[in-house]
């Protein structure tokens, strides 16, 4: 599979954001700064995949698992990361079930607005 | 739970690494965080590590770089420059050095 180069790149938009969010007001990034920082977060992502994967097959599996992603971040040293992403991780859950759960009651009355109607 | 990066292209980036199976929402959901959490990391440590500067530069960056063992994976990606002066100096004393065992043989 043959990707183009740009295909790799986060979007500078989002990159500013993020950097204004960790900064305090009036510090700024010059651009070199700016591009390095895309380059070196597309960088991680590939890292910390790598290293994930290398944990699951360790494990005999052949998807990485979220547990996976939090064990190599612990190994590479990014061990202050855990708590936060473990938290987010628990809310992003909580969001899924609640869909799936609120799609299994509307259905179920759907079901039952039918037998009614019969 | 709301992420900024766009996940299709935290996807596209994870696949162009290594054979990495099936890659499932969850995952996903943290690898983007975890990234977006690292450019956090990666701007506030080296802005602490310069010492407050105005403007954050490429410099402040390489500097962390070098210091932080966490972050040897960079040593490539955001190498610390050196003037070509510097070089061309580092270049002549190669040579120096090179000449004078020469001539003892």
């Amino acid at each position: 599979m043959v990707e183009r180069i740009e295909d790799l790149n986060l979007p500078n938009a989002v990159i500013s954001r993020l950097l204004k969010e960790a900064l305090p007001d009036g510090a700024n990034v010059s651009k070199e700064a700016r591009a390095a920082i895309a380059r070196a977060a597309s960088v991680f992502v590939i890292f910390l995949t790598s290293t994930s994967t290398s944990l699951a097959r360790k494990q005999n599996h052949k998807t990485i698992t979220a547990s996976n992603i939090l064990d190599a971040l612990k190994q590479l040293e990014f061990e202050s990361f855990v708590d936060p992403l473990t938290k987010d991780l628990d809310a992003y859950r909580k969001v899924v079930k609640d869909k799936k759960d609120k799609a299994k009651k509307d259905s179920a009355v759907a079901e039952n607005g039918d037998k009614d109607a019969a | 739970m709301e992420t900024e990066l766009p996940h299709t292209r935290i996807r596209t980036i994870m696949k162009s690494s290594l054979d990495t199976g099936q890659i499932n929402n969850e995952v996903l959901f943290l690898m983007t965080k975890s990234t977006e959490m690292f450019i956090k990391y990666f701007a506030k440590e080296s802005y602490a590590n310069a010492k407050k500067p105005s403007s954050l530069a490429y410099n402040h960056l390489a500097d962390l770089v070098q210091s932080n063992d966490n972050l040897e994976f960079l040593l490539q990606i955001i190498p610390q420059k050196i003037k070509v002066k510097k070089f061309k100096t580092l270049l002549e004393q190669g040579e120096e050095s090179s000449d004078s065992s020469s001539e003892s043989d």
